[in-house]
């Protein structure tokens, strides 16, 4: 293989966005063909790179601003992940947006996408990467942007958030620049004391707002009820939170050199760990199918950041293997979403209900991926929770409640997704079918995935995960079942108390929908919740607030400005023209004595001096 | 040869009342002989030979008793005078119905153009005073030729304020007669030099100047101007305000400044101060008026205003900004007078009022104003904006920052009356009951789009034009 083929990734997407954008309307599947075709190109191509080592560097435009890409043992595996999504999301999306008039630019957006997505994971140059990375960040405003009607202000908000955390990091890649000498990714070697420690919060920052975690994560929940539904499944879901943490594994472990117990480290547990509880209290209460997701996509991102900040290895290994497991389940619960959507003509959780013996496959689908997000044993999410659940006991017990913690609320939020929307009385007369073919076969595929990476856990773990963390991992082996006995004891009784927890819920209250409402209205957190759901904490909202304050103290003074020259200035002039016209009347005699007058004042002046 | 400038026209109108008065059809070919003898005059003038002014006449040279002397100034002030009344012919054929009216117009108007001739021409302060009060008569006149009861009143005005103004200036010709012996500009100057310090003398110049001031129609000598200006003939306003007040006040005042008195600060100052004051009442003033005329007459008080501030300088750049601005303002309002006889007489008022959105019955008037308003407000590259710059420059230059910054300032408030007037008149929704209008004849049209020509054109050609025909007038300061 010559040194060229690590072009194709970015090549292939690239041609494929063109092709669709010269594919003639006219043509029936036209788009569909090239879409599938080429994303299908894609894995093929993301299949035979796997795990070969290449590297390429061209001089770009100076300063040490090289073209180069590494294509090594975690980019390939990234690529071959975001290929996989990408391949099934575009089938899923041929169904589930045909007659959209929108399918063709979403089309185009995912190809591009999915060439940023490469771009940025192959580039080993940090200013190259930032090219792709903010690349993805306009693919990601263009699909945002093709949803319903209020999708261009939850589009601006995206762009808004994302596009401030990115200065966050450009801010730290030229301090990066300044303290190591060189933005090549590979050779930088920092330490978190003094300036470093500032662009290692910088470019963190970058990496997890890429990845949703709070507090960038705002836009998420309003994407999910205004942008097209397969990009929540394509981008939020997946490709970002692969993008996102694998920087974030980049920055903590090859370009910054931390100690486990570095307050670096702390922060990132202590980020993760606030994520995943506020992210899932929010996700306990909604009541829209996709918002109640989204939330998730949030919560989660929570345990990959835990994982990785722990930095023992057990940690980091589980962090890796749970954005991998987490991409899979939540993109397969969002395809769910979307058959129900599609369906059920709703995602509204109070008018759905009752659909899983219309919908069978769907549902069965849905059991296994919420069962993996909830850490239900055997499915994937179950073994990569209980390894970041074992680093962050080794870290401190208090990171493992609050995991543990977001673990009950998850569950207990996914029984009452499950129970409200599949299970119950069903709601209105419309009869539901089942979903066509080419949106069932992408939720079987990662649904099954998410079962054999969970039975057979060996094969994510020894071929994808392990060998990415090479020397550090000498020794261990996470593979098989949990060491230890008492975290998985743990683990049964807490998913048995969010089992009962939600019988009583909906003893308590009769519906399945308000199983949760002891917990909403519970004295207190009711009242944060009132304020929470008014978006008081958005910190979005919060810097629209500030940034009115300051549009308003400006828009005084321009209406000042304004002021002066429209109202003062016209009256001022209109004042001294009424005068001039009114000593005007047409009365010779009094212009002769004005020029009489005058000229005696002249002439006074020209003779005062003698 | 200047002679010449002076004999051809007072020939052409001996030999108009002898020959052309026979009949109506000689009567018409009277138009071709004034256009003829100011076309001449024109042509003379920017090609100004020497060896055709230089020569003596003899003979011819002493039917008149009166020594001329051309200089680049007098040039100028040949083209301007010729231009304007060139367009002050074609209005009049447009506007008057009646050949005899017409006739006698043009036998004023050459009369008017001698008068004016001679102003640009004489050395000795006698003789001023005499072609002076030529031009002044036929003007008198020629506002008064509709024989309304509003163009009697306005000339009735102007020549009570010009009695006034001779008054002035006869006062002080005796007075400076009588220190210095003689009438001649040379002999003034030496004697206002030598007497530097005598009350009587100084009075004469500060009664001199107020006199010019009345005729060139400053604030707060202006009185009889918007009146008069209003009130007469469309032609005779393009006149009046082209060119009239400007040989008679204006050039004048360069002339006598700068040949009397040199380097004089006092009279500097007045001049500033004077020129200042025009600029904004004048402006101010125009703002509130409701007659397109009218406020083409304030205009015109501001736009002289600074001239004066240029000549205010003392300095060879302020002294050529405002020759230039002299020469500008004569195209570009009479170029405007000429739009407003246009106006005037496709609708029947020069009320704006009643006016709006002629532009699209009138696409050239409308057009050809525009640019004049433009050239006016100082936008670039018009040619109104170069010599405002130069005047603007040149205060600079002095160190009078406060002037310069006036000057700047009042440009906006010129901005302010043309684009409201701009707004009324010509653009926006066309006024009910005007949809019949039609645009103006087409030797009208072809005044306003070769006057509009040369306001761009000089704008556009500002270096060759400045260094060619403006910067040499830079001699009469030298002298």
């Amino acid at each position: 293989m010559t040194a060229n083929v690590i072009f194709y990734p970015i090549i292939v997407p690239l041609v494929t966005a063109l092709a669709l954008l010269v594919t003639p309307k006219k043509m029936k599947w036209g788009k569909e063909i090239v879409a599938i075709a080429g994303t299908a190109l894609n894995l093929l191509l993301a299949i035979a790179l796997f795990k070969s080592n290449i590297y390429f560097s061209a001089p770009w435009s100076g300063f040490g601003i090289d073209f180069s890409l590494k294509l090594y043992q975690f980019s390939s595996f990234i690529i071959l992940a975001a290929a996989g999504f990408a391949f099934l999301i575009t089938l899923y999306s041929t169904a589930s947006l045909f007659n959209k008039d929108y399918a063709k630019p979403f089309y185009v957006y995912l190809a591009l996408s999915l060439l940023m997505v490469n771009g940025a994971v192959l580039a080993d140059n940090l200013v190259l990467m930032l090219f792709f990375w903010e690349g993805l960040l306009v693919t990601l405003f263009g699909m945002i942007t093709i949803g319903n009607k209020h999708a261009f202000k939850t589009a601006t908000k995206a762009f808004i958030i994302v596009g401030i955390s990115d200065l966050f990091m450009m801010v730290g890649i030229a301090l990066v620049a300044y303290l190591g000498g060189t933005i090549t990714i590979s050779q930088i070697n920092l330490t978190t004391a003094g300036l470093g420690g500032l662009a290692f919060i910088f470019l963190i920052i970058g990496a997890i707002s890429k990845a949703g975690s709070m507090p960038f994560h705002s836009w998420i929940p309003d994407a999910a009820i205004d942008a097209p539904l397969p990009f929540m499944a394509i981008l939020p879901a997946s490709l970002e939170k692969l993008l996102g943490i694998y920087f974030l594994a980049r920055i903590s472990l090859d370009m910054f050199e931390l100690n486990v117990h570095s307050w670096a480290s702390t922060t990132l547990m202590v980020v993760g760990a606030i994520t995943i509880l506020l992210a899932v209290m929010m996700a306990l209460v909604q009541k829209d199918y996709k918002r109640l997701l989204s939330y998730h996509a949030i919560s989660q991102v929570g345990y990959m950041i835990l994982g990785i900040g722990t930095l023992v290895p057990v940690g980091i290994v589980g962090g890796l293997f749970h954005m991998i497991n987490h991409a899979m389940y939540k993109s397969c619960l969002f395809l769910t979403g979307g058959s129900v959507e599609k369906q059920a003509g709703t995602t509204d959780l109070a008018k759905l209900g009752g659909i899983a013996k219309s919908m069978p496959v769907t549902f069965i689908c849905f059991i296994i991926a919420a069962a993996s997000i909830s850490g239900v044993p055997p499915f994937n999410g179950f073994f990569s929770k209980e390894l970041v659940y074992d680093g962050a006991l080794e870290r401190g017990m208090i990171f493992y409640v609050a995991a543990i913690l977001g673990s009950f609320l998850t569950a207990a939020s996914f029984l009452k997704l499950g129970h409200a929307a599949f299970l119950g009385k069903k709601q209105g007369n419309a009869e539901v079918k089942e979903a066509p073919m080419r949106m069932l076969i992408p939720m079987i595929t990662i649904a099954s995935l998410c079962v054999l990476f969970g039975l057979w856990n060996a094969l994510p773990l020894n071929n994808l995960i392990q060998p990415i963390l090479g020397k550090r991992l000498e020794g261990h082996n996470f593979s098989g079942l949990p060491t230890n006995a008492l975290l998985v004891i743990a683990t049964v009784v807490v998913l048995a108390l969010a089992l009962l927890n939600h019988i009583y819920g909906v003893k308590k209250t009769g519906k399945a929908l308000k199983a949760t409402d002891h917990i909403r209205y519970a004295p207190l957190l009711g009242h944060l919740y009132d304020m929470a759901e008014k978006r008081f904490f958005d910190p979005y909202n919060i810097g629209l607030d500030i940034v009115n304050f300051f549009a308003k103290i400006a828009a005084w003074f321009d209406r000042a400005i304004d002021w002066v020259y429209n109202i003062l200035v016209v009256n001022a002039a209109n004042l001294v023209t009424g005068l001039i016209k009114r000593l005007h009347t047409g009365n010779y005699g009094s212009y002769i004595i004005w020029s009489l007058a005058s000229a005696a004042v002249i002439l006074i002046f020209l003779i005062r001096a003698i | 040869m200047p002679s010449l400038m002076i004999l051809i026209p007072l020939f052409g109108v001996i030999i108009l009342n002898l020959v052309f008065a026979v009949n109506s059809r000689m009567k018409k070919a009277a138009f071709w002989l004034a256009l003829a003898i100011f076309s001449l005059q024109v042509v003379v003038a920017v090609f100004h030979h020497p060896a055709l002014w230089n020569d003596s006449l003899g003979r011819i040279d002493s039917f008149l008793n009166v020594s001329f002397f051309v200089d680049h100034l007098s040039f100028i002030m040949f083209i301007c005078i010729g231009m304007v009344s060139i367009a002050s012919l074609f209005v009049a054929r447009y506007g008057m119905k009646d050949e005899d009216d017409i006739f006698k117009f043009i036998n004023l108007l050459i009369m008017a153009s001698i008068g004016m001739s001679g102003i640009v021409m004489v050395k000795d302060i006698f003789s001023l005073y005499v072609f002076m009060e030529i031009t002044a008569v036929s003007s008198f006149l020629l506002i008064a030729f509709p024989r309304s009861l509003e163009s009697l009143e306005g000339s009735f005005k102007y020549l009570i304020l010009s009695s006034i103004a001779t008054v002035l200036m006869l006062t002080s010709i005796g007075i400076l007669f009588l220190a210095a012996g003689g009438t001649d500009f040379d002999a003034i100057a030496a004697a206002i030099g030598a007497s530097y310090e005598n009350a009587l003398v100084l009075a004469a110049i500060g009664l001199f100047i107020c006199g010019l001031f009345i005729k060139g129609g400053l604030v707060p000598f202006h009185g009889w101007l918007p009146d008069a200006y209003t009130a007469a003939p469309a032609p005779v306003s393009v006149l009046l305000a082209g060119v009239v007040t400007k040989s008679a006040g204006i050039y004048t005042m360069i002339r006598i400044t700068t040949s009397l008195l040199p380097h004089y600060q006092s009279v500097n100052n007045i001049l500033m101060l004077v020129g200042t004051i025009s600029i904004f009442a004048g402006a101010l003033a125009a703002i509130g008026q409701d007659n397109f005329k009218r406020m083409l007459a304030y205009s015109s008080i501001s736009q002289m205003g600074y001239i004066i501030l240029g000549l205010g300088t003392g300095t060879i750049l302020g002294i050529a900004g405002a020759v230039f601005h002299l020469l500008n303002h004569s195209i570009f309002k009479s170029l405007l007078f000429v739009n407003s006889a246009a106006v005037e007489k496709e609708i029947g008022t020069s009320d704006m009022n009643r006016m709006g959105g002629i532009s699209q019955k009138m696409p050239v008037t409308g057009t050809t104003s525009v640019i004049a308003f433009l050239s006016t407000c100082g936008i670039p590259p018009l040619s109104g904006f170069w010599s405002k710059v130069i005047i603007v420059i040149a205060l600079w230059q002095a160190g009078q920052y406060a002037y310069a910054s006036l000057a700047i300032i009042a440009s906006i408030i010129t901005l302010a009356y043309f684009l409201s007037m701009q707004r009324r008149v010509f653009f926006g929704k066309l006024r009910a009951g005007l949809e019949n209008l039609k645009d103006a004849e087409g030797g009208v049209l072809t005044v306003s789009v070769v006057l509009a020509a040369l306001t761009i054109g000089i704008g556009i050609f500002f270096p060759f034009v400045f260094n060619t025909l403006i910067l040499p007038v830079k001699e009469i300061l030298v002298r």
